[in-house]
């Protein structure tokens, strides 16, 4: 090695400790409190979380001890056990995977298809049609609950899953999502497709739906969360045991056993289970579909 | 293969008409640039004789057959875009057999359709790619691809090079000459490069302000402008303009003062009677204009080199002078330097006369 060479060398090695301290950030206080205050949030945020999962683990006799435990001295699973041998979880999951399904798949296509039309389609009243489905984003649906129950009760729709699907389908806030989307695709593309011979439907279905795909997916898991999630609603209209949702049959294991805190709480676990696998799958589609409900384009 | 007439095409936005009784005919077989600046309408016409565009009155004829109210998939048109509109979502292959899945044609006979043209364009090893994974080059040939699959009457191209860097522009130019000499298909090409149009084009059509200001070949329009915005916008550097007054003449030529005293005689160009002495202008092109001593006799105008430009070739000088700036182009080797004087030396016979309403005397 050369003088010239043994030099570079001493320099790089240099450089390169050098370097290696200057990847140690200083202290920044501000930014330790703040990661700070975060991690306290989050763990006061998850704290019922956890407590509702480590109590659904405990025998019942141990939930009612005073004092605090945070960790079962006598793991169990009887409690989900119990609720999977003697309720009708199977049924109430069939109910909630069926509605929230048809809610999903629903909700997606009409939500496209006028969409689509708002946004790409010349017609007359176009104007007037957005300006009702803006309007209709304004009126919250528990004031409308009555009117849709009396409704599905005409339609002789009580206790059936279509009774617990078609008021779940009215989304303005997808349709507005959907438009603001299909927007925002370039003319080019459209008009190429025209000139291919594409019509309106084919259009929809081989361009702007693939070409948004992202959202497509990222609306499907939200909507389909929302209607799993949805409680009132079927709690109104599904009354007998069998046509419940797995939400609303979590009330049922209460009446049924009394106050049976760490039973309920496993149903409530089981409940949640296929939502919470959905997030984690797709947790940044979900961010995404929220983001974007709440109005902040992401 | 198919000719294009419009005949006394009209287009309106709302009050403003953009496009204003234009009639063309575009023969079977030919290459025709709409060229012209931003916004006199060439890209709206395209897309009328596309069918994206509905036409407010006239007609549009493909084949002698009256499309104008025929929607653009029944045309028999391609159209190639600026933005090439290549399917983000689908493959090249998926681009290029898109307009036949769409009419349900078999699998098999899609593949072959599209294998044929991804010989022709060289396209065959990036037949599984999505347009995200293609250079300009690529995107613009796969482009062509989606047209030429069609097998169409009439391609249209919509400013299709602009995206391009200046090297690949020239090679996709020779690309796109080749490919009108093997398929022999008629095709219209809107572009603001003149370039472009005078490379590429057997006929342009030099568009301002949606009225057709001349049809004719690169060389008609080079040579024989009809107008001063023709001979203004084709041509690079711009052709000069020197205000001059007419002394006399008759429909063979013309004879015109420039600066005061001088006088130069300019071939007429219209033949038809002048209507008397007046004012007009004087254009002449870089290329037939001389550096000359300012004492000279053939100078016809005097002044101050303000900017030399050399390109190696040729050399660009800036000239002020009392009509204004004139650009001369001298040799290569031009011995000019900025801040000279010189005098300027024309050749009659290349000079144009423009009258007060810009038509050429």
């Amino acid at each position: 090695m050369s003088v010239a060479d043994a030099a570079d060398v001493a320099v790089a090695t240099a450089v390169r400790a050098e370097t290696g301290r200057g990847s140690l950030r200083p202290v920044d206080g501000t930014g330790f409190v703040l990661t700070l205050l975060t991690v306290l949030g989050a763990l006061f945020w998850i704290f019922p979380i956890y407590w509702a999962l480590v109590t659904s683990f405990k025998p019942e006799e141990d939930v009612v001890q005073p004092g605090i435990k945070l960790w079962p001295e006598h793991f169990t699973f009887e409690n989900y056990s119990f609720v999977l041998l003697n309720t009708k979880i199977g049924l109430w999951y069939l109910n909630s995977l069926v509605t929230s399904g048809a809610v999903t798949i629903l909700v997606m296509l009409m939500s496209a298809m006028a969409g689509y039309a708002i946004s790409q389609l010349e017609f007359p009243g176009r104007r007037l049609l957005w300006w009702l489905i803006l309007a209709s984003f304004m009126v919250p649906i528990p004031a409308l609950i009555v009117n849709h129950f009396v409704l599905m009760s005409q339609f002789g729709l009580i206790n059936t899953w279509a009774g617990v699907i078609l008021p779940q389908l009215i989304a303005p806030v997808t349709v507005m999502i959907y438009k603001q989307f299909f927007d925002s695709v370039p003319k080019d593309f459209r008009e190429a497709a025209i000139i291919d011979g594409a019509t309106e439907l084919q259009l929809l279905w081989r361009l702007y739906l693939p070409m948004n795909k992202g959202i497509t997916t990222a609306l499907a898991i939200i909507t389909f969360i929302a209607a799993w999630n949805n409680f009132l609603w079927p709690f109104l209209v599904a009354t007998s045991e069998p046509m419940m949702n797995i939400t609303v049959g979590i009330t049922q294991v209460t009446d049924a056993f009394g106050v049976k805190y760490a039973r309920w709480l496993a149903t409530a676990a089981l409940a949640a289970l296929p939502v919470a696998a959905l997030y984690l799958i797709f947790q940044r589609r979900v961010t995404q579909a929220i983001m974007l409900t709440a109005g902040i384009k992401g | 293969m198919a000719s294009v007439d419009l005949k006394s095409v009209t287009k309106r936005f709302g009050a403003t008409e953009v496009i204003h009784g234009v009639d063309l005919s575009v023969a079977d077989g030919s290459f025709c640039a709409l060229l012209g600046p931003s916004g006199c309408g060439k890209s709206t016409l395209l897309r009328m004789i596309a069918g994206l565009e509905p036409v407010t009155s006239g007609t549009v004829l493909i084949d002698g057959a009256d499309v104008t109210l025929v929607p653009p998939a029944k045309r028999r048109i391609a159209m190639v875009f600026q933005s090439y509109a290549l399917y983000p979502h689908l493959t090249v292959r998926g681009n290029i057999c898109f307009s036949m899945s769409l009419a349900g044609e078999p699998k098999a006979r899609q593949n072959e359709r599209a294998d044929r043209v991804a010989r022709m364009l060289q396209l065959g090893p990036l037949m599984d790619r999505r347009p995200a994974q293609l250079s300009g080059g690529q995107r613009q040939r796969v482009a062509i691809g989606r047209a030429l699959v069609r097998d169409p009457q009439v391609f249209l191209f919509d400013e299709p090079l602009s995206n391009l860097d200046a090297q690949l522009r020239v090679a996709m130019r020779l690309e796109l000459a080749n490919l009108h000499n093997t398929l022999k298909t008629t095709m219209i090409y809107v572009t603001h490069d003149q370039v472009e149009a005078m490379t590429l084009a057997g006929k342009i059509v030099v568009l301002d302000r949606g009225r057709v200001a001349q049809v004719g070949s690169p060389l008609e329009l080079y040579n024989t402008p009809a107008n001063k915005f023709v001979a203004a916008f084709i041509g690079s550097p711009a052709m000069n303009f020197l205000p001059a007054s007419i002394r006399s003449g008759n429909g063979a030529s013309l004879e015109a003062a420039i600066a005061g005293d001088r006088s130069l005689t300019v071939a007429r160009r219209n033949g038809t009677a002048l209507a008397g002495p007046g004012n007009c202008e004087i254009g002449v092109r870089p290329e037939h204009i001389q550096l000359v001593d300012p004492g000279a006799p053939n100078a016809i105008i005097s002044g101050t080199a303000s900017v030399v430009e050399r390109l190696g070739n040729t050399t660009y000088v800036y000239v002020d002078t009392p009509s204004g700036r004139i650009i001369v182009e001298a040799g290569g080797a031009s011995p000019i330097a900025t801040g000279a004087n010189v005098g300027l030396s024309v050749d009659a016979s290349q000079a144009h006369a423009f009258g007060a309403d810009g038509a050429a005397l």
